[in-house]
């Protein structure tokens, strides 16, 4: 089934990011019920929460939330959910949690006439924000940093499992001994053994970020490059951004994955919004026009002075962005000397009219007059 | 014509792999293979092809019992295969020529027909070549890639130096369905031809020859024969190659040719031999095994090749390059009301590509879908390009979209390599960090086989699963843990 993401998704692709690669065109494809996996990421940066109060809360978000991830699971009986938060304590899983096994299941957090599918995941998501809620009461808010990128990253480490491996799998033996075997057979079939992984999915992803944060100043690194790896993966990331403004880095993460980005404005209505615009199986991506925006901003921002840019500077070293040249004529992260032939010529100011025949293409190195 | 037919190893594929013995950088290649190969079911994938028995498929099928002997070989396997996959991502950061513009030289002369490679050499190559592309503008963004053929005495053009991976993809399928008459494999590969028409090609960068100092310019040969057949002295293009700095890497395919081994060494002196830096990123030269070895080698050539100390100019430092990072153009939003609207045709400035053997094939215009981007706007003079990155034709800005640049920062920056957890008692951890995995008890069998199976990030002290671990090294390139935690 991946060439039937990749088929659909092609155009959108490739003049989204326009470094899409494309490889093969498919078969026309078949639909198939194939079981998908929804991660939620809820950001809980407590600011951002507070920005918002007048409109919704924590509770609200979560109610609505809850009854989404229900909804993902009658769908489909082999349905999976996920549910991590990103906070000052740091990103984790909420549901599945590893120790959920040990607890006794005699709270009354949710009716207990519940489906049981549905009570388990409810129950966990409930309790474990409760401890959350403790945790970030007691972590120091003095230096933090939006943990998003974490939470991605443990989004994608899960959804990789879920994608390659059976889900009845849950120990890292019984994890080896199905790898081998696969990798046998591949080896036997094709040889293709070091990219092999690809022909295992069964399983389709989609990751949904809500999260109310305003600030654009995250880690860009580790976000960029979970965006790649989700990318690589065909999981959609969708995002229902709260708030008062868009955040650029979570609006390409979205463009660039083919998942739908929502600015919420009233979030009072929030399941609405989830179960219509948010409710496109991965299966069904390819043939439905998605409420989104195309018209992400993808520039740059200077390292430096944290600006967006447009026209910059770049070191060919470290591909630091900068919107001025450092005056010491270094880059300012990696230390290195820039040429200073090249500097004089990009301070050089534009030839003003008289001299309009030196314009054009001065030879390397001649420094300015 | 054949004045240079340079003939040192003409083995055939079946003869003894002594011929290899007396180079250093295949004896670490070739060792490898052997002792894999001892260990039964890692042969498949370790030692040369044509020492292998018969593939059998119903060997490979095994019984409830002997899957519990084997037990011990797949968890080898597993660890082995993981070293292999952690080593091929060095850990040490090095400056890295990122922007690169890389010819392919494929060898297209008749020995390309030898069957050893299924269906053939030549369509393994280029079905290799395929997926080489690819995983090359995956890793490279900024890059450029063109190909060309050396086939019956003449170096031909298969793709022009660009930027568009779906080009040169286009570019070898045409080669392979055209095989039948125009593009089979014919006559005689020629090394200096081809080496001094990738020089041409690598003259420009981006389509400017204004700055060259700025990328790294390398050439790839994927050499199937064990000769060339040269119209003047290679050794002279052997010189001007190292002149423009250019680096030449070559894959064999049948065994080793010593002008290869020259003009490998050579063309890479100044890396191979002041640093240790090549030695992370394989050899120069190497001459492949069977199919595997074959696509590791290739792959091996995706990441960009560190830059050797010796090169940079001590006197001048490094270049800092202006970019533009363009506008996309939106079509006129035409959906929401049934309204007539006026779709007035925009022109591409990169189009028209000066007189070049594209301006005469056919361009499709408007096959995209409405909702998509139509182009990009040069911040700069504000001409508008269908694609990037790329320079723009009208002022020569460098026009790049940030995620480019965002791609290759992994290289800059490799993650930290996590170290397995020495076999104890008692483990803090039960479940793998990234995917929930439960672990193994703790004190299972003593023994050699006695193992944690948790592998530590060393900054964060997380413990992850063996498939994490190359996950998170291979796609990812984040540590989960560290960016879990907040403040820093």
């Amino acid at each position: 089934m991946p060439l039937q993401m990749r088929n659909g998704n092609e155009s959108h692709f490739m003049d989204a990011i326009a470094d899409r690669v494309v490889t093969d065109f498919g078969h026309p494809e078949t639909f198939t019920d194939d079981p998908s996996l929804l991660t939620v990421i809820l950001d809980l940066n407590p600011l951002g929460w507070y920005n918002i109060r007048n409109r919704t809360t924590v509770k609200e978000v979560t109610k609505s939330l809850i009854v989404f991830m229900n909804a993902h699971l009658s769908l489909n009986n082999s349905n999976r959910v996920a549910f991590l938060t990103a906070s000052p304590s740091g990103a984790r899983f909420l549901y599945p949690n590893t120790m959920s096994d040990q607890k006794d299941t005699a709270n009354t957090l949710v009716n207990r006439g519940m489906y049981r599918q549905f009570r388990i995941v409810d129950e966990t998501v409930l309790l474990e924000l409760n401890n959350e809620f403790q945790a970030v009461a007691q972590t120091e808010l003095t230096d933090y940093k939006s943990t998003v990128s974490g939470a991605l990253s443990l989004a994608l480490t899960y959804t990789h499992r879920m994608l390659t491996l059976d889900e009845s799998i849950s120990t890292t033996t019984a994890s080896a001994i199905s790898t081998s075997t696969n990798v046998a057979s591949n080896s036997s079939a094709a040889g293709a053994g070091s990219t092999g992984a690809s022909n295992l999915i069964s399983m389709k992803s989609r990751i949904l970020v809500v999260s109310p944060d305003d600030n654009d100043d995250i880690r860009y690194i580790p976000i960029m490059n979970s965006i790649f790896a989700a990318q690589k993966m065909k999981v959609s990331i969708d995002v229902v951004k709260l708030g008062s403004k868009d955040v650029s880095y979570l609006q390409q993460a979205a463009d660039a994955t083919n998942g739908v980005y929502l600015h919420v404005q009233n979030p009072e209505g929030l399941i609405q919004v989830l179960s219509t615009a948010y409710f496109i199986e991965p299966s069904l991506r390819p043939l439905v026009v998605l409420p989104t925006n195309s018209n992400v901003n993808y520039r740059a921002s200077c390292f430096v002075t944290g600006k967006s840019i447009d026209l910059g500077f770049v070191c060919s070293v470290c591909l630091c962005i900068m919107s001025i040249i450092p005056d010491l004529g270094k880059c300012p992260t990696c230390q290195s000397e820039f040429d200073p032939n090249i500097l004089s010529q990009l301070r050089r100011s534009p030839a003003v009219l008289p001299r309009k025949k030196r314009k054009v293409d001065p030879p390397n190195g001649t420094p300015a007059a | 014509m054949d004045s240079d037919e340079e003939y040192v190893a003409a083995v055939d594929r079946d003869s003894s792999p002594e011929v290899f013995t007396d180079d250093e950088d295949l004896g670490g290649r070739r060792s490898r293979g052997k002792k894999s190969g001892s260990s039964g079911p890692a042969a498949a994938d370790g030692g040369y092809s044509w020492e292998d028995r018969y593939k059998r498929p119903w060997d490979i099928v095994k019984d409830e019992d002997e899957a519990g002997q084997s037990l011990e070989n797949v968890i080898q396997t597993m660890i082995e295969n993981r070293k292999k996959k952690i080593m091929k991502n060095p850990t040490t950061p090095f400056q890295r020529g990122i922007i690169r513009t890389l010819i392919v030289i494929i060898d297209g002369s008749l020995t390309m027909l030898e069957k050893d490679l299924r269906p053939n050499r030549f369509a393994m190559t280029l079905q290799l070549l395929q997926e080489f592309i690819v995983e090359f503008f995956d890793q490279n963004p900024i890059s450029q890639l063109g190909i060309v053929m050396m086939r019956n005495g003449v170096s031909n053009l298969v793709s022009e130096v660009n930027g568009l991976p779906q080009y040169h993809i286009d570019k070898l399928r045409l080669l392979r369905s055209r095989q039948h008459n125009r593009f089979e494999p014919k006559g005689d590969p020629l090394l200096q031809n081809s080496l001094e028409m990738a020089r041409a090609m690598l003259k420009y960068n981006f389509g400017t020859n204004m700055d060259d100092n700025k990328n790294s310019k390398e050439v790839l040969i994927l050499f199937g024969a064990l000769f060339t057949s040269d119209p003047g002295d290679i050794h002279k293009t052997i010189d001007n190659l190292i002149k423009d700095e250019i680096k030449v890497k070559i894959i064999g395919l049948s065994a080793q040719v010593s002008i290869c081994q020259q003009i490998a060494n050579k063309t890479n002196n100044l890396s191979s031999r002041t640093t240790g830096a090549n030695s992370s990123s394989g050899s120069n030269y190497s001459v492949i095994m069977n199919e595997t070895h074959y696509r590791e080698l290739l792959m091996d050539c995706v990441v960009p090749l560190p830059v050797a100390a010796t090169e940079k100019r001590s006197t001048v430092g490094v270049p800092l390059i202006k970019m533009g990072f363009p506008l996309k153009v939106l079509p006129p939003i035409s959906a929401s009301n049934n309204t007539v609207n006026l779709d007035l045709p925009v022109l591409c400035a990169c189009h028209p590509t000066n007189g070049s053997l594209e301006s005469k094939d056919a361009v499709t215009i408007g096959a995209e879908s409405s909702t998509s981007i139509i182009g990009y706007q040069c911040p700069q003079c504000r001409s508008r390009v269908c694609h990037l990155p790329t320079i723009c034709p009208t002022c020569g800005l460098m026009l790049i979209l940030s995620t480019h640049l965002a791609r290759s920062y992994h290289h800059l920056v490799p993650l930290r390599e996590y170290k397995e957890v020495p076999a104890a008692d008692h483990y803090e951890s039960t479940h793998c960090y990234g995917c929930l995995l439960k672990f193994p008890e703790a004190g299972g069998p003593d023994g050699p086989l006695r193992a944690s199976s948790r592998y530590r990030c060393p900054t964060c002290a997380r413990d992850f699963c063996i498939d994490c671990d190359v996950f998170v090294h291979e796609t990812l390139h984040n540590c989960p843990g560290c960016e879990s935690r907040s403040g820093k």
